[in-house]
């Protein structure tokens, strides 16, 4: 299954899909990232950004060190979110509602990214490399799909807010944090089940949000094209 | 506003508005019947403040019940419409609950409302959620800030559920479900008067 | 008596009310956000991007998108550079057990092949859009990007005994640091390759590179390569990513 053995995403999208129809995900790890690989990081790679306290020395635009890796983790879910509706959008596979759904979401998922790479300059993370295997090329794995993001970025807000130790931050996570949830309504609406089951949403901690990206292996190394050998051409 | 002079001839004492602890550690200061002196108000998060944001907030949501109770007997709401609003009724109540309990029994007393049409036909009664699920999520992003942070935590919890419902009553209206990238906050004021123009009596 | 009562209870109404704003005015109005959300923008048309992917795993291409139909190729994970397996992707098709294929351009003879590949076989899509022309009638490489021109240089081509092919190709890969004059500095590999020299070490693929021998260029003068000079390469390195189409006219 998995490269570390967890099942988390599997069993996210299989409580999203009411029919109990098993959600098809890559069959096999291409270079990808699993939790330990992740941890090992160097500090400008992506997947450092989920881990918690990741060594930001410094602060960006004088914010707080925990504040910027916090922004920085939340940076990784907004990339994800872009690159995830970007490619849908291109790929042609989505019709209807869920076609305009996908390219009014993702003109917002890439403000959103903007903002955040505005904010924190040299020091926000760069974009990762995403193997969506398939899920943004047929329209009923995207909305599954989609509904398991927003719904994880939902949480994952949640979870950070109360961390925050810039006013200004929070203010801004908040006011994204809802349209989140908006977006989550939106997709489960589209996928045809209820876009809001309890009167509660749940937080989900760093660890969770990292454990379930990492279970999906959409997060996939850059292949390196560039090499020393002599060229073998006809010349 | 009141002065120092008026409330220094009401006799009421910091100590006396700030003494009281109530259920959970929440010192509660009813925004009705009681005064506050401007110059103690906490810039700062506080328990104190915690209360009276959880007492504008409590209106909101007595607000949302009322609106989705008194539709559900009155607007002839069919399908899937008539399910939002069953599921958002169901949800309004248990965060009145939540805050009812937050507050202990200083929790402010249930408003009455006059939403007028909205509440007696469909498509105003679209118009009207849309609105007052709106106001609920600029409402709770308004006071984020000023809240200290277990009580961010749990008013987080709600929020985003007042947002499920602000994105699908849209689509049942057949307007863009999410046409914002940022949504503003209101404040406190905005909040009570946008309550008040909407139905809600003092 | 009633009035004086209700004119007592009116200004207690008025005293709470009072108090109310009061207490809601006192509440701080949030700070503005540090976060400055622009107005969303959509997606171009598009036209100008291309995308491309890598083999993950071994496999295999077929004529149609489905597995009864014949293989037209077995794919690599790596080239003959010992780079990855770089193919363009030109589309995608689910087949009728929901299976999802992709249609790619394959690095086979005759030149211009193409075939459909399971997705799982393949890597993340990556968008570029930079487009490299070659025209041999005019002897000259022009890389566009968004459409709009950004690089030319005069090139060399293959003669007519060995003629570079035409046709839509993939710039698979780019070698450096290794010493070879004869390919000056710069060396790029392409999907493309030679129709005649089908015994060539290495598969016979076609490549951009440099040249020890500048004054030559422009002219007919390899076995299919499109040589530049140095300083062109070199500058064509710095703005053609990997992954880039190649068309030769």
């Amino acid at each position: 299954m998995t490269v570390d053995g967890s099942n988390g995403f599997d069993d996210f999208l299989e409580s999203v899909d009411r029919d109990g129809a098993i959600a098809e995900t890559g069959a096999l790890a291409e270079a990808s990232l699993s939790r330990r690989r992740l941890l090992g990081l160097a500090l400008a790679g992506a997947g450092t950004a989920l881990i918690s306290g990741a060594g930001e020395a410094e602060a960006a635009s004088g914010l707080p060190a925990s504040d910027v890796s916090i922004l920085n983790y939340a940076l990784v879910l907004e990339y994800l979110q872009a690159s995830f509706y970007t490619e849908a959008e291109r790929s042609g596979a989505l019709t209807g509602k869920t076609a305009e759904a996908a390219r009014v979401v993702g003109s917002v998922e890439r403000a959103h990214v903007r903002a955040f790479r505005k904010l924190l300059g040299s020091k926000a993370v760069k974009r990762p490399l995403f193997n969506f295997q398939g899920t943004t090329e047929q329209q009923r794995p995207f909305l599954k799909t989609a509904v398991a993001f927003e719904d994880l970025a939902v949480a994952a807000y949640k979870g950070q807010a109360p961390k925050l130790k810039s006013k200004a931050v929070l203010a801004a996570a908040v006011g994204i944090h809802s349209v989140e949830a908006r977006h989550a309504a939106w997709m489960r609406e589209l996928f045809g089940i209820t876009p809001a089951v309890h009167a509660f949403d749940q937080p989900a901690s760093r660890q969770h949000v990292n454990r379930i990206v990492a279970s999906t292996h959409f997060i996939v190394q850059r292949p390196e094209t560039k090499a020393r050998g002599k060229p073998k051409y006809t010349g | 506003m009141a002065t120092d002079k008026q409330r220094a001839a009401d006799g009421v004492s910091r100590r006396a508005v700030l003494g009281v602890a109530a259920l959970g550690g929440l010192v509660a200061a009813p925004l009705v019947g009681r005064l506050v002196r401007l110059a103690d108000a906490f810039a700062s998060p506080s328990k104190a403040q915690d209360a009276r944001i959880l007492q504008l907030v409590l209106q909101l949501e007595y607000t949302h019940v009322a609106f989705y109770e008194q539709a559900l007997q009155k607007a002839s709401l069919q399908g899937e419409l008539r399910t939002f609003a069953q599921t958002a009724l169901g949800h309004e109540r248990a965060h009145v609950a939540a805050i009812k309990g937050a507050l202990g029994p200083k929790a402010g007393p249930r408003p009455s409302f006059d939403f007028g049409p909205a509440v007696r036909n469909p498509d105003e009664f679209k118009q009207a959620a849309i609105k007052l699920e709106d106001i609920a999520i600029a409402g709770y992003n308004g006071q984020a800030t000023n809240l200290t942070a277990g009580t961010l935590a749990a008013a987080a919890k709600i929020v985003s559920v007042e947002a499920r419902h602000a994105s699908w009553v849209r689509t049942l209206a057949g307007e863009v479900a999410a046409p914002e990238a940022v949504d503003k906050p209101m404040t406190a004021k905005q909040v009570s008067d946008a309550l008040r123009e909407i139905g809600l009596k003092a | 008596m009633i009035g004086l009562l209700s004119t007592g209870l009116t200004a207690r109404h008025r005293q709470d009310e009072t108090a109310a704003s009061a207490a809601l005015d006192a509440l701080p109005a949030a700070p503005a956000m540090a976060l400055q959300v622009g107005r969303p923008e959509h997606l171009g048309s598009g036209r100008n991007l291309s995308s491309w992917t890598i083999v993950r795993a071994e496999t295999v291409a077929h004529t149609e998108p489905a597995a009864t139909s014949p293989i037209v190729a077995t794919l690599a994970t790596a080239t003959a550079d010992q780079t990855p397996n770089a193919l363009t992707v030109l589309g995608t098709r689910t087949d009728a057990g929901g299976q999802l294929w992709v249609r790619v351009g394959l690095p086979v003879l005759p030149n211009g092949t193409v075939g459909w590949v399971r997705r799982r076989s393949l890597g993340a899509y990556q968008t570029v859009s930079t487009h490299l022309v070659v025209d041999r009638q005019r002897l000259l490489a022009t890389l566009y990007r968004n459409g709009a021109p950004i690089f030319r240089a005069p090139v060399g081509v293959g003669t007519d005994s060995w003629p570079t092919p035409a046709g839509q190709f993939t710039i698979r890969s780019q070698l450096t640091r290794y010493t070879s004059p004869f390919y000056g500095p710069v060396a790029f590999g392409t999907s493309a390759r030679s129709a005649v020299l089908t015994d060539w070490p290495g598969g016979g693929f076609v490549g951009i590179h440099g040249t020890n021998e500048p004054q030559l260029i422009p002219g007919r003068i390899s076995h299919g390569c499109v040589r530049m000079r140095n300083s062109d390469i070199l500058q064509l390195a710095a703005l053609m990513p990997v992954g880039t189409p190649l068309t030769i006219r």
